[in-house]
């Protein structure tokens, strides 16, 4: 390396990469929220702008509202005002939760000395696939990988009449998870279906 | 690697959130609470008469009207002007030019290295990799200089920790090309042919 070569990113940056590339940045609820903000000022602007001209109202009459606001449930449909706030309620609840849950993505942060890798828990899946494929010779069909992020799921249907070493599958799925060094490393569970695929 | 205001999102969607809560929670509450509909109606009427009397109170010089009323109005155009800020936040942070120098060595001018170098550089090198089906590389401006993001496609069942390694070395060459050197994101993702079923599972 030359000597103009700046010193290699700091560790602080990986990490705030890969933490944000691994959980969701909440962009289109944000972008529901806003959109419904706007849609709300404007509406309250142009009321309260019809308000300070001395202008009749367009939809609603604040002072009117406001009246019957205060005698709620008096002037009100029970039904339909439980069926509002329970639709607000809900709306409420779920923008919460996009707020407070991690939102955590299918993705896996990979150790390594240069930069932040990040593989999909699909590609993960696949190449799993391959590995547990192989070792237990059957074909691509008959292999299903889950991967979750404390687990990794190997399911298998064995071809008719051929019987699949489950313990040479979870060697060969360990040994791939222990080279790709993901932290934590997941438990693995292999299941081999008592029904076997036919003419494979 | 975007510039998303994520705590941003987050305290904003977390307060319309409690907003919306407690409204709808409250109109739950006086259709089929009979106590808190009759201390509703025993509480609300004088806050609207006292909001009526601060109108009147506030009424502008030879007018009815208040005061307050162009008072909201202006508020209410800077919270949509604000919230348009926030919805054009959201993703930012892409830029052309990976380096831009000035070196005060007596020689003229400044030396800026375009986006486009790690850009076609990276994928010509990545694409002599069998295990690779397709590559984008993108700039980034990050907190600290900027950052290339490396997305890959891999071949399906290939290894992710040997495509990961491939590309450092790859990163590393570069690095040692340009004499300089960026924060760097590997993403190896899953491209739309690889979508079968569900987002976490492969045949």
């Amino acid at each position: 390396m030359s000597a103009t070569t700046a010193a290699p990113p700091a560790d602080g940056t990986i990490k705030r990469i890969v933490r944000r590339e691994t959980h969701a940045a909440r962009t289109v609820p944000a972008i529901i929220a806003a959109v419904f903000g706007i849609l709300f000022c404007l509406y309250v602007l142009l009321e309260s702008v019809l308000q300070s001209l001395g202008q009749e109202e367009w939809l609603i009459d604040p002072p009117t509202f406001a009246h019957w606001l205060a005698g709620l449930p008096r002037d009100a449909d029970p039904l339909f005002l439980g069926l509002a706030g329970g639709l607000i309620f809900l709306a409420g609840l779920w923008f919460f939760l996009m707020a407070v849950l991690p939102g955590r993505r299918a993705r896996y942060a990979i150790p390594n000395p240069r930069a932040a890798v990040v593989v999909e828990a699909e590609v993960l899946a696949a190449s799993l696939a391959r590995r547990s494929r192989i070792s237990a010779g059957v074909t691509a069909g008959q292999v299903l990988v889950t991967v979750g992020r404390t687990r990794v799921e190997v399911r298998i249907r064995p071809t008719s009449g051929i019987p699949v070493n489950a313990d040479a599958v979870r060697a060969a799925v360990e040994d791939e998870l222990a080279l790709t060094g993901l932290e934590p490393q997941p438990a693995v569970s292999i299941q081999i279906s008592t029904m076997g695929a036919i003419g494979q | 690697m975007n510039r998303t205001p994520r705590t941003l999102n987050r305290v904003l969607l977390g307060l319309g959130g409690l907003l919306l809560l407690a409204v709808g929670g409250g109109l739950l509450l006086l259709s089929t609470n009979a106590a808190a509909a009759r201390w509703w109606q025993d509480t609300a009427p004088s806050l609207v008469a006292d909001a009526g009397r601060m109108l009147e109170d506030t009424a502008m010089p030879g007018q009815s009207q208040s005061w307050l009323w162009p008072l909201l109005a202006l508020a209410m155009a800077v919270t949509v002007v604000l919230l348009v800020l926030w919805i054009s936040a959201q993703g930012r942070g892409r830029v052309d030019t990976l380096l831009a120098e000035y070196d005060d060595d007596g020689a003229p001018g400044r030396i800026a290295v375009s986006g486009a170098v790690p850009e076609q550089a990276l994928r010509a090198a990545l694409q002599q990799d069998p295990d690779v089906t397709s590559v984008a590389v993108s700039t980034w401006s990050l907190r600290s200089g900027t950052g290339l993001r490396v997305r890959i496609t891999p071949r399906q069942g290939a290894a992710p920790h040997l495509v990961a390694a491939d590309a450092t070395h790859l990163v590393d060459a570069l690095d040692a090309a340009l004499g300089r050197s960026s924060t760097v994101l590997i993403s190896l993702e899953a491209g739309p042919r690889y979508r079968l079923g569900r987002e976490d599972r492969v045949r």
